[in-house]
């Protein structure tokens, strides 16, 4: 018998199992979600109050909660997911430029790289018999990062991307992301509590080279799974790779948000997923397993 | 593995005048919910109004359940209503008369 060295040996194990095999994550998973068991920790991202919810930006009030799907339709009933039945689905409100969200919340350990791989599929709400390419505003993903207590120079970083399918109707097609910080405000008199819409519509900038046609398919209610990978360094707050089934973006042009650390979110590492619809009409984004994976 | 047991937020502060309802829930892995409403403002709705489930098939076109539920007439009231063998989609509807209104809170309950 030949030795094996950890490395291939842990790879092996890996390719053996279909539902990790999929993915191909850094030297330790931290999770690795499938939806067949549950929400596995994703739910709804409520914003911030105090006192009152009418403290609430109407931008997050917006937010609902995501939900166990097997994406069913009107003609053909249900799609389900790329492994099993269930896949979680974050749906608009039928309002042109709603929003929603899902949100998990963690922190992380070490300040070193961190690979987030996920399957995700959108479709508008199938209310018309035509193609409605153009339905889908954007989906997207962020993290929200923050420093250790006991870094020096603490900071809040949120890497932002979206693919911005179509802006007033036009089918623009490409991947985005937001540096821009927006303004935050206080809530409520504590001096404890505030908030910020970070996914505000202002401030996207193309990424370059961000250009890509998905396969959306031939109608409506027929979905393609995609796979996304990005990687992103703690220790440097930098991207340092960003996959969309075969293409391979470049990262160098990329920034995300920074700005100084908030009062209570020490080596917060919080995962976003986010649809936007162009239309008044419903707009879903779903995922089929997500993995994170760091070195550490 | 124990069975999944879920709290959804389905309709929180919205104002409730004329015909309203709850986003579509789809929630067709549950056997079961409960549908808790409460008022978080002082509800103005007369005590003979109720609120109706709602079922689907594709989540777009509804029909009545058959369960109906009062409203709360005071922000420590809860109100609640049992579903069972629903499908794949609930909402909570109403058709409140002119000038009534309600400030909710919808929660489903669901459980496999």
């Amino acid at each position: 018998m030949t030795s094996m060295d950890a490395e291939t040996l842990r790879r092996a194990l890996r390719d053996a199992n279909p539902a990790l095999s999929r993915f191909d994550p850094l030297s330790r998973i931290v999770f690795c979600d499938d939806f067949d068991r549950g929400f596995c920790g994703w739910t709804q991202l409520v914003g911030n109050y105090e006192g009152s919810l009418d403290s609430m930006l109407p931008a997050y009030a917006q937010h609902s909660h995501p939900m166990l799907s097997t994406l069913p339709n009107w003609d053909s009933g249900s799609h389900n997911g790329l492994d099993g039945g269930y896949a979680l689905r974050v749906q608009t409100r039928p309002r042109r430029g709603a929003r929603n969200t899902a949100i998990k919340r963690l922190t992380f350990r070490k300040a070193g790289p961190i690979r987030l791989e996920f399957y995700f599929t959108f479709k508008p709400e199938a209310s018309e018999l035509l193609l409605s390419e153009t339905d889908v505003r954007s989906v997207g993903f962020l993290y929200d990062l923050q420093s250790g207590d006991s870094d020096a120079g603490g900071e809040r970083v949120m890497p932002h991307l979206r693919f911005l399918n179509a802006l007033d109707g036009e089918h623009v097609q490409r991947w985005q992301f937001k540096q821009a910080l927006q303004p935050s405000r206080a809530l409520g008199n504590s001096g404890k509590t505030a908030t910020h819409d970070h996914l505000s519509p202002e401030g996207w900038e193309n990424l370059p080279g961000g250009e890509q046609r998905l396969c959306y398919n031939e109608i409506a209610t027929k979905v393609n799974w995609h796979y996304a990978c990005f990687d992103f360094d703690l220790s440097r707050w930098q991207a340092t790779s960003f996959r969309i089934n075969d293409r391979v973006f470049d990262m160098s042009g990329f920034a995300p948000m920074r700005m100084p650390a908030w009062r209570n979110l020490w080596c917060m590492l919080n995962i976003v997923f986010f649809v936007e619809t162009d239309t008044d009409k419903r707009a879903s984004l779903a995922i089929d397993g997500v993995c994170l994976s760091g070195e550490f | 593995m124990l069975a999944q047991n879920v709290a959804a937020v389905v309709c929180r502060n919205e104002t409730w005048q004329g015909r309203a309802a709850t986003e579509p829930y789809e929630c067709g892995w549950a056997k079961e919910a409960i549908v808790f409403v409460r008022a978080l403002k002082p509800p103005a709705v007369p005590s003979s109004v109720t609120a109706r489930v709602q079922i689907s098939a594709d989540g777009m076109h509804w029909a009545d359940e058959g369960t109906r539920l009062t409203f709360p007439d005071n922000t420590d009231a809860v109100a609640f209503a049992r579903v069972a063998h629903f499908g794949g989609w609930l909402r909570l509807a109403a058709d409140l008369p002119a000038g009534a209104e309600i400030t909710l809170l919808v929660t489903l309950h669901l459980k496999e």
